[in-house]
């Protein structure tokens, strides 16, 4: 400990010591009056201290130590000595106005609000003013409340009991009958605005503050309702519960202030647990093994990926870090080349224990390059995978390209030609040569066959009426174009999306192509179903078998058609006993 | 009243013959109009529709002036093709009402159209390419 810092304690408990035999010797006090002031001010000095040795730059700690000599000098203004009365009486209410700036700045030290600035001024100024201005008039005869009758004040400058008195309660008015109240509201309004971690730090020192501001009230009630004057006057046995009340909060600020510390260095050691193991933590249980570590369960980890130049999250998907506000902060940490290596997205409140995040971040350092690893691999697949379906996609949008240019141009006029052909046969009618109608005849024969083929090659690039009507539709065409018996047992009436549509109806297509090539089968059946948010296509022969996805049959084309849009195709054909294809295909509808 | 319209034909004869043709004329000729967006097609089926006996009284390249011309024309056939720019054909033929039956055309094949051929109220369905008078009576008196 410091050489400061130890004069300081030893003059703390020499002033305690002196308190107590002011109170229990001097003004005869039995032991337990006697022990809250020294008890109060000696919590204050020791938390204090503590908070000053282990956050040098944070303010609370001198706070703390100052208000415990300022409790331990209130006993004075029972002293016969006009010094010590002088000196008492003037700072003794000093304490007041530290509590309310030492509960207003935790945990930072820092008051940053508007109106709670302005309180703990005005605190301070109506706790040195009224009761400086007072002594100058004090002379010992008036009646003033906590002081030891017929000590003068030693800066008296004109006795004058009237304005003394005034003063007296115009302090009381002031002090505890407007500040006191602002006070309760601005811990309030502080608890509520707090997140939800900020709220579970403040809540054991705001409710010290509240317990201990009780008094306050009983003391304006008091002055101003003195009974039997008033209805609505406390009574007055009520004050010597409401003074052991204030006492148990005086004492409990400081001890809660001093626990707030303890458990931020038990939740540093917590994270030094946290290093021992984390080379056990797989990727995925970092973000919540470190959020379990700084005690923030809303804590979140993004990723720096240097190829995509931004920030992802553990599967790789692209986050934006919120902008540092109330509500979240960012803490980003760096390799040990100064690279960005992660962003810690957290509560506010983590920023007043910036060593607990620093330890963590440090702690995690090698999990969080191995997990940025993973987010940076998951991250690249998932670019594969979008590739793949935007190829998938380009495929078949330049087949419906195709099968229009086939149905808008070629087919439209060669059926015109037909038409125009039949036309010109009906007009030459039975005067033409023989030889011309049968030329004409063949020419339109021809032209049908060709139109005929056309449509095949047409409807085989992409079917119009599955984009049209959809798979339903679709399977049924194919059905009836199938030279075998297929039955449709299952097929949804609903539209899907174009891509699951298309993959699903080549997957029918194909199984059909084989089964009438290759499987020597006798009938069909088709089933498409929805179940659990996968399309579910299935179709099944009685044909020969053995066949795989493998096997050069057009099924692992299919195969990676179906996979590109997350799903699968299974092919089970035993020799001897059918094929059954199934494709599954994720969709959400 | 209206008069009763018919299709003359020889019974067993693939073809009309021009003794049909003329038959009809003197009798009555069927109104059509045709709405499609080729003009090609549209003018090719002109031609052989009104060769064979039909009278085309409009054309339409979209189904809004399509139904606008079937409500002021009140023909007998409105020939439909199942892919307009604006709607489709089914949806002209479930909107067209009164007197006119709508037969539907399309470059595809009749498998590749689908059920709502049969449900938009047309009274059938022919592919451009076997177009014909002969087809298109048969249609409107309930053969397929």
């Amino acid at each position: 400990m410091k050489p400061l810092r130890l004069a300081l304690l030893v003059l703390g408990v020499a002033l305690a010591i002196v308190d107590y035999g002011l109170l229990r010797d001097d003004l005869h006090q039995t032991v337990l009056r006697s022990l809250p002031a020294p008890a109060v001010g000696l919590s204050g000095i020791v938390a204090g201290l503590v908070a000053w040795s282990r956050r040098p730059d944070n303010r609370l700690g001198p706070l703390m130590v100052a208000f415990g000599f300022a409790w331990l000098i209130r006993p004075w203004q029972y002293s016969e000595s006009g010094l010590a009365f002088t000196v008492s009486f003037a700072l003794g209410w000093l304490g007041a106005a530290l509590f309310a700036h030492i509960a207003l700045a935790y945990p930072t030290g820092r008051v940053t609000d508007r109106w709670e600035r302005l309180l703990v001024r005005a605190g301070y100024v109506v706790a040195l003013a009224f009761p400086t201005v007072t002594l100058l008039f004090y002379d010992g005869s008036a009646d003033v409340k906590y002081v030891r009758p017929e000590v003068p004040s030693g800066i008296l400058v004109h006795a004058n009991d009237t304005v003394v008195e005034i003063l007296d309660k115009g302090f009381v008015l002031v002090m505890w009958g407007v500040l006191a109240p602002c006070f309760v509201a601005l811990v309030i309004r502080k608890l509520v605005r707090a997140t939800p971690r900020a709220r579970r730090v403040l809540l054991p020192i705001l409710l010290a503050a509240l317990i201990a501001s009780l008094r306050a009230f009983y003391e304006f009630l008091l002055t101003f309702l003195t009974p039997p004057a008033s209805p609505l006057a406390p009574p007055p046995e009520l004050a010597d519960n409401l003074y052991w009340w204030q006492v148990i909060g005086q004492i409990a600020l400081p001890l809660a202030l001093l626990a707030g510390l303890l458990s931020a260095r038990l939740a540093v050691a917590h994270v030094g647990d946290l290093m021992r193991t984390l080379d056990r933590v797989p990727p995925r249980e970092l973000r919540p093994a470190l959020a379990q570590a700084v005690g923030d369960p809303s804590l979140e980890i993004a990723f720096w990926l240097p190829e995509r130049h931004g920030y992802a999250d553990a599967d790789g998907r692209p986050v934006t870090l919120p902008a540092d506000g109330p509500r979240r902060a960012v803490t980003h940490l760096a390799d040990d080349d100064g690279a960005p290596l992660a962003a810690i997205v957290h509560d506010p409140s983590l920023h007043d224990e910036p060593e607990l995040i620093e330890a963590a971040g440090a702690a995690a350092r090698l999990a969080l390059e191995n997990a940025r690893l993973e987010a940076e691999l998951k991250a690249q697949l998932a670019r594969v995978q979008e590739s793949r379906v935007r190829i998938v996609a380009a495929g078949d949008e330049q087949r419906r390209r195709i099968e229009r240019d086939i149905h808008d141009g070629a087919q439209q006029r060669l059926v015109a030609l037909a038409l125009e052909l039949r036309a010109a046969q009906k007009r030459l009618g039975t005067d033409a040569p023989p030889e011309l109608d049968q030329v004409l005849a063949g020419a339109v024969d021809e032209l049908q066959l060709a139109v005929g083929e056309l449509r095949e090659l047409a409807r085989g690039v992409h079917p119009a009426i599955l984009t049209e009507d959809g798979l339903a539709a679709a399977l049924e065409s194919l059905a009836d174009r199938t030279p075998l018996p297929v039955r449709i047992l299952a097929a949804p009436e609903a539209r899907l999306p174009a891509p699951i549509e298309g993959a699903a109806y080549f997957v029918a297509c194909e199984a059909l192509a084989n089964a009438v090539k290759h499987a020597g089968a006798t009938s069909i059946t088709i089933r498409a179903e929805q179940h659990n948010g996968s399309l579910v296509v299935e179709v099944a022969d009685d044909g020969i078998g053995g066949a795989s996805i493998g096997g050069g049959s057009g099924l692992r084309g299919l195969a990676d058609r179906i996979e590109a849009h997350g799903g699968r195709l299974r092919v089970e054909s035993p020799v001897g006993g059918g094929t059954h294809v199934i494709g599954e295909l994720p969709c959400a509808s | 009243m209206l008069p009763q319209l018919r299709c003359p034909k020889k019974p067993g004869s693939a073809l009309w013959s021009r003794a049909d043709l003329r038959a009809t004329i003197g009798v009555m000729r069927r109104t059509v109009v045709i709405v499609d967006d080729h003009e090609q097609f549209r003018r090719s089926a002109r031609n052989l529709l009104e060769l064979e006996g039909f009278d085309v009284v409009g054309e339409a390249a979209n189904g809004a002036s399509a139904l606008v011309l079937v409500d002021r024309l009140e023909p007998d056939v409105a020939l439909v093709d199942i892919g307009l720019p604006d709607m489709t054909g089914f949806e002209v033929s479930e909107r067209i009402g009164g007197r006119t039956r709508v037969v539907l055309v399309s470059s595809r094949h009749r498998v590749d159209v689908g059920r709502r051929a049969r449900s938009c109220g047309a009274a059938g369905f022919v592919t451009k390419d076997e177009l014909a008078g002969e087809r298109l009576c048969a249609l409107l008196e309930g053969q397929t």
